[in-house]
Formats: structure tokens, sequence, C-alpha cells
């Protein structure tokens, strides 16, 4: 069976009529899973959807059943978040697990290796990017889905759970001896930051690249919520700001705003304010959660045949480039006491 | 370091080998074809670079571990004993692993003893490290 038949079978059997799939084409990004987009003329109406089903090899392991209640709690909230349409954990038609969601159209994703990616709107995109970011860390989880599907850790735990779990991966996937990331996660450990002031929706990869823009400075679409989890929100800030994610530019975090200008815009829309002590922590950490995920994907480009170049360039180029910025980090850390 | 220069060129290859699915045409061909292109591009500097890099690193690391051997253990200079001999680059990665073992083994113990001369010393070299294995990607316009 093709996948647009499958599509077919699955949303006749759930929405009991006929549905009729066309215009499907795989969309290229959405490293950690298969992305599709398609239309469903369905009762003599045509909707556009989104197919996101986990693939065989992943740059992340991640729980689609968090990334549906992450688009659950978000949606409607004023914030531009697509509608969950449907979870299958077990597959289902289409073999591997997956879920559907509302497609927005009429917007583009820039990726974060552009030279100023969002050139004359960047200040515009920048203070919706930094202020969307602050109005996901406002809202309280423990009244949204997502408190369903995440554990919810103690403040003081959220710093431990997250760096315990990357260093696993490491630990894990790891297939050259990496001295710079574990020199990092040492000096992370023994200066742990303050407990969280706030538990916060995560949403685990915000930044250049996972949102959508029309082209003229509005953002129409947060996406890729794979990572989302319940914890400190500075986690989002620092991967937010991570230089990655900024193309050769020093003096613009994410490409769009001043660092102190974007952290000021978060301050205002989430209520919070910036322990700069804590938030150096989690800059740190972000750099490390990023070689992390590289140093899986080299091991799952490996594992997959060679097959999928994203991963290929992802453990390699972009392994390559983190190093740098943590071991520019490492070296700005003051000297041992 | 991973993936090596023959295995992301092999997967160049083997991801456009077979043909793909109707829905996996069009824009997603297009970008995984720019990935590869991105790759070989890559790996033209790999192969011009690499060598030196690796060279000068493993060098870097044992004339550290054999000043560090005095005061830090014997064992540190036995890691430090073999040269490179065989230039090829997977040779060459093999006895970086092991160098890097034992760099990551000296700075516990250079942080336990709270070495502050060396610790700093030792992050110096990381810096150096990862610039001489640094990848140029040319600036992509956005789209």
């Amino acid at each position: 069976m093709t996948l647009q038949s499958q599509l077919e079978a699955y949303l006749t059997r759930i929405w009991e009529t006929p549905a009729r799939v066309t215009m499907i084409a795989r969309i290229p990004g959405g490293a950690s899973r298969e992305t599709y987009r398609f239309d469903v003329e369905v009762g003599g109406e045509t909707r556009g959807l989104i197919l996101r089903r986990d693939p065989v090899g992943s740059l992340i392991d991640t729980e689609r059943k968090l990334e549906f209640a992450a688009f659950r709690s978000f949606h409607g909230s004023g914030l531009p978040v697509p509608e969950g349409v449907a979870l299958e954990e077990q597959g289902a038609e289409l073999e591997r697990p997956f879920f559907i969601m509302g497609r927005i159209d009429g917007g583009k994703a820039q990726s974060p290796f552009t030279v100023a990616p969002y050139g004359e709107h960047a200040r515009t995109i920048g203070e919706q990017f930094y202020g969307h970011l602050g109005t996901i860390a406002a809202a309280d989880p423990a009244t949204l889905p997502i408190a369903q599907a995440a554990e919810t850790p103690a403040p003081d735990a959220c710093w431990k759970r997250e760096l315990d779990y990357w260093e696993g991966v490491i630990d894990a996937d790891e297939e050259h001896p990496q001295p710079i990331v574990r020199a990092c996660i040492r000096r992370l450990r023994a200066s742990p930051p303050p407990a969280a002031r706030k538990l916060s929706v995560v949403h685990g990869d915000y930044r250049t690249g996972n949102f959508m823009h029309d082209g003229q400075g509005r953002i129409i679409a947060l996406l890729d919520w794979e990572m989302a989890h319940i914890g400190d929100p500075l986690e989002d800030l620092g991967w937010a700001m991570e230089p990655l994610w900024c193309y050769g530019e020093t003096d613009r975090v994410s490409g769009m705003l001043p660092r102190e200008e974007a952290i000021a815009i978060w301050e205002a829309a989430s209520g919070l304010t910036v322990d700069p002590a804590a938030f150096a922590w989690w800059e740190l950490f972000a750099s490390v959660k990023g070689q992390a995920i590289w140093t899986s994907s080299a091991k799952e480009f490996r594992a997959g045949g060679f097959k999928d170049p994203v991963l290929g360039l992802s453990g390699w180029y972009t392994a390559r480039r983190q190093d740098v910025i943590l071991a520019d980090r490492l070296a700005a850390l003051e000297a041992l006491a | 370091m991973t993936p090596t220069v023959p295995e992301l060129l092999l997967g160049n290859f083997l991801c456009l080998m077979d043909p793909p699915p109707p829905e996996s045409s069009g824009d997603f061909l297009q970008s995984r074809i720019g990935v590869t292109g991105m790759i070989s591009l890559l790996c033209a500097q790999e192969a011009e670079r690499g060598i030196a890099a690796r060279v000068w690193e493993n060098g870097a690391i044992r004339d550290l571990l054999r000043r560090a051997a005095p005061t830090y253990g014997a064992a540190f200079a036995e890691a430090a004993t073999d040269e490179d001999t065989d230039l090829s680059l997977a040779a060459m990665d093999r006895a970086n692993a092991d160098l890097r073992r034992a760099l990551i083994d000296l700075h516990i113990a250079v942080e336990a003893a709270r070495d502050a001369a060396l610790d700093t010393e030792i992050r110096g070299l990381y810096v150096r490290m990862a610039d001489a294995r640094r990848l140029d990607l040319p600036p992509l316009p956005a789209g």
C-alpha cells in the first residue's frame, strides 16, 4: 500500500466517513520524524493537514505523545500553534507511530545556516519570537494537557534531570572520545544552578528554523515540539540563544535582536526575571545538549546504513561547530579556585 | 571523529541510488540533493586539512601528557609513547581516540588536584583542537 492509501484507510476508519487524500508530499527538515503535508477531502470539504510519523532512524528519541500534548496545550491559546488532530502510538494503518496536526499555510521556516535569515524583518520577528517564548514560560503547566503526558519535576531537580538525560545520551551513543563536552559536563555538575523559580512548559527546541513566518514580519506557526517537557523556563531561553542558531552573527541572538533586548522582551512576557548566574549555567547546558544530539546523529547515520545525509551532516559538521562553541564557553569560565 | 569521510561520501551515493516514493520527490528530494552537495563540499575541506589537524592534535596531546606525567603519573607518559607513522585518516583517528581518553583522564585528575594552571592550559588546548577541526560552510543566502 502507498502512504496515500494507508492514510485514506486510517482517516476513513476514525472519521467513519470516506476520506480522500491528495497532494501528499514529504517536507524537508523535521529530522526527528518524517513529515508530510497533504490535503484530505471529507464530507465535501478539503482540509490541509500535516502527518508526523516516526522514522526508522532519528536525530533524537522523543515521545510523540508529548509533542501531541504540547500542540493541544497551546493551540487556541493566542499563540500560533497548530491543532493536534489525531495520535496513534501503535502505528495503526501507517505501521509506525504517528500523529496528525493541522497545517498552517503561507509561511516559511529559515535554516539557521543562512546569513541574516530574516532580513529587514529581523527585529519584528525577534520581538514576537522572544515574546511568544515568554508567554509559554508564563503558562501554568499543571492546567494544560501536557501535564497528563509529562513528568513534573521538583524545581530544584530540573537541572539534574536534564543533565543526567543528555549525558546518558552521550554515554550511549558516543563513538569517539569527546574531551571538550565531557569537561563542560563536569563543570556543570560542579556548579549547579539555583532551583527553578517557576515550573514551565519547556518547548525543548525553540530556535531559529523551528517556526514559520509569513515573509512580512509575522510569525504564523511555532513548530517542532518533539522535545517538550516541564522544567526550568531558562532552559528554553538558553537554547534559543545558543550561538549555533545565529550563523556568523555575534551582535544579535538568533539572528534577530541584541541579547539584552531579547531578554527584556522575554522577561516582560513571562513575568520572570533572569538570574545571570543561573542563565549562564543553562547556556552552557544548551551547548552540551546540542553536542549530545549531534552525537546521536552520528550513531544513527551509521546504524541506518549512511542513507540519511541530514544525520551525517549533523553528526559531523554541526558537531564540530558545537565543539568550537563549547571550547570557547569553557575557556571563558573562571579558573579553578 | 565520526562520521568519516568515506562513510559520508558512501552515504551521498546510497541515499540517491534508490528512486524515492512519489511523496518524497519535489522539495524533499531537492533538499536532500542540496545536503549531499554540502557534504561533498565539506569533505573536500576535510581531505585538504584533516591530516594536518590530526597530526597537530595528536602531537599536542602527547606533549601535554608527557609533561604532566611527573606530577600525575607515569601512565600518562606511557599513553604518549607511540608516534604517528600511518598518516591515513583512519589510523590517525584510532591513535587520536586513545590519546583523547588519556587527556580526559588527565583533565579529571587536574581538576581533582585544583591545578588551576594546568586546567587553564588544557582548556586552551581544547579551543585550538576545536578550531583545527573546524569546517567552513560558505554563507548560504536566506530563501
